[in-house]
């Protein structure tokens, strides 16, 4: 699998929206912390906040499904979707011999990678490089930091879950134009079910899910169960979803 | 080991209501140019897909170097090398780094081999131009270099000259030719245009509608496409006693509409038509004939579509 997870790597390099992402992400990143940091946008009642880092509440955005989504949608649909329907290049992977388990879980691997990349290290490396610059550097303490990365270890873990989702859905249309809108359709529905009056049903489902921890993960103090229910939920989602997506893509028959 | 590299057995693949492969076995030896025949349509694609593992069969079993497990299959797969309707590639990455790509998956040492392999294939000079610049010709050059790469035990073409100009399929058709006698590299490649499998293969197989109709090897196929004098008379049997003593001949073959294929006296037609109408016989037809491998298809295929 080692060869597989290389030649993806390999790929992943190569691939120009993978870069185009970087550049987005980066430019949207540093534009919107500059905003926070100079006050000139004024985010309110964030877990950052609460923190006592509201010079990093330009994350908060990047926690978000319905936008992080957007960074990472076309990237599962130009890199993992378009092998399957444009060049086709998926049938090289098969006839190579590899296992298909094999080839399915490097895709994850790396697609993972590159979304954790764009949408996790970008914002908090240019959250940090711009307070620093801008002369806040001291709301970087032990304290704060270990709140962070606390925080962002869970917030990966769900993160993986939603990622597997992402692949399984690329797979499944084989469209990089369908990748997108169905992903979107999923956090629009997530968004929405958040906000709907108590239906004790869904939400039960929905506080249960790597939905809900998006937010839950940054909550200033959280108990040993509540980190222990988020690991759950997490591990949980990513077992299931990435099991799911092995099945499918040991069934699917290549174009 | 077995002098077979690929053997399937009752090979079916039903699509909904289609049935595009029925109960087919063919058998590869090491070593032979293996020709599929058969019309668009036929089924050839499908079993190379199965056999390659892009799809799979709803009934039957594949042996590919022996193994035959289902689950092992992919171990015998690394062996070989293929390409299935048209070459898969990166369109924006050069032809290196599409070998790059390939050479990574499976793990072949050194960035060397690449270099040989663009050679082989006349692409070398290609430098940084992006494969979407690149002829029809050129991607299916490329496609066949990523097939080669990893030095392959048996290769698979599925209509490897699609796309390519007369002089593309001449050296293509060369390719193949070396790759088989320097390297002992067993082939299998399919195509509609029988003309070009003519000039190539060692055995053909021949499918139509999901079957196989005929396994045979060029030596066979050129002795039933040798040339002769197709004769019918009005009485058969007697028509056959003449060839054999006043002629002297057990040269031919009697077919069962009735007509004889003699392959003697290619060159004295009088004295065979003689022969025949001094034991009153009534000459019906007499041709000279030479089946092509396309009329031997044709033949073939016309008696299944005929049932």
């Amino acid at each position: 699998m080692s060869n597989q997870i290389r030649a993806e790597l390999f790929k992943l390099q190569r691939n120009k929206t993978f870069w185009v992402l970087v550049l987005i992400s980066t430019g949207i990143s540093a534009l919107l912390h500059y905003l926070v940091i100079i006050e000139w946008w004024q985010m309110q009642n964030t877990a950052f906040d609460r923190a006592g880092l509201s010079e990093f509440n330009a994350i908060s955005t990047f926690t978000v499904p319905l936008f992080f989504n957007l960074i990472i949608s076309p990237l599962a649909g130009f890199y993992i979707s378009n092998e399957f329907s444009n060049s086709s290049v998926i049938k090289n992977q098969i006839i190579s011999g590899s296992k298909r388990s094999h080839i399915f879980l490097s895709k994850y691997l790396v697609f993972t990678i590159g979304s954790i990349v764009l949408t996790i290290i970008i914002p908090i490396m240019t959250a940090i490089i711009e307070v620093i610059l801008l002369g806040h550097g001291d709301i970087l303490t032990p304290s704060t930091m270990l709140y962070l990365g606390r925080a962002y270890s869970l917030f990966t873990l769900q993160y993986l879950g939603y990622t597997a989702i992402l692949i399984l859905i690329a797979i499944i249309t084989e469209d990089s134009g369908k990748t997108i809108i169905f992903s979107i359709v999923l956090t629009i529905v997530m968004f929405v079910i958040e906000k709907l009056p108590n239906i004790p049903i869904v939400s039960m489902i929905y506080n249960n899910s790597i939905f809900n921890q998006f937010s839950e993960v940054f909550t200033f103090s959280m108990t040993s169960g509540e980190i222990l229910k988020s690991i759950l939920i997490a591990l949980v989602t990513l077992i299931i979803i990435t099991l799911c997506g092995v099945i499918v893509f040991n069934k699917k028959e290549i174009k | 080991m077995s002098e077979y590299i690929l053997r399937t057995s009752q090979l079916s693949k039903k699509y909904k209501n289609t049935l595009a492969l029925d109960d087919v076995n063919i058998s590869v030896k090491k070593g032979e140019i293996y020709g599929f025949i058969g019309q668009n349509g036929a089924g050839k694609s499908t079993l190379l897909r199965i056999v390659t593992g892009l799809s799979f069969s709803s009934k039957g079993s594949i042996e590919l170097f022996g193994e035959n497990n289902p689950s092992m299959l992919s171990d015998a797969q690394k062996r070989t090398g293929a390409i299935i309707e048209s070459p898969a590639l990166f369109p924006n990455m050069t032809a290196h780094d599409n070998l790059e790509v390939h050479r990574l998956q499976k793990g072949i040492p050194g960035r060397e081999s690449i270099n040989k392999t663009l050679e082989l294939v006349g692409l070398s000079e290609t430098g940084n131009k992006k494969v979407k610049n690149f002829s029809l010709g050129m991607k299916q050059r490329l496609g066949l270099a990523i097939a080669l790469l990893s030095d392959p035990e048996l290769l698979i073409l599925d209509e490897p000259t699609n796309g390519l100009d007369p002089m593309g399929i001449a050296w293509l058709r060369e390719l193949i030719k070396k790759l088989n006698r320097e390297k002992g590299l067993t082939i299998l490649i399919s195509s509609h245009i029988l003309s070009e499998l003519h000039q190539l293969a060692s055995r053909y197989g021949i499918i139509h509608q999901g079957k196989l109709l005929e396994e045979i090897s060029a030596k066979e196929l050129d002795e039933k496409c040798r040339q002769h004098l197709r004769i019918k008379v009005d009485q058969q049997a007697k028509g056959a006693t003449i060839l054999e003593s006043t002629l002297s001949t057990t040269d031919f073959e009697v077919m069962p509409d009735g007509t004889m294929k003699l392959y003697a006296y290619l060159d004295d037609v009088r004295k065979v038509s003689k022969a025949l109408t001094d034991n009153d016989l009534v000459i019906e037809h007499l041709s000279q004939n030479g089946d092509s491998l396309e009329s031997y298809f044709r033949e073939l295929v016309g008696g299944v579509e005929d049932e």
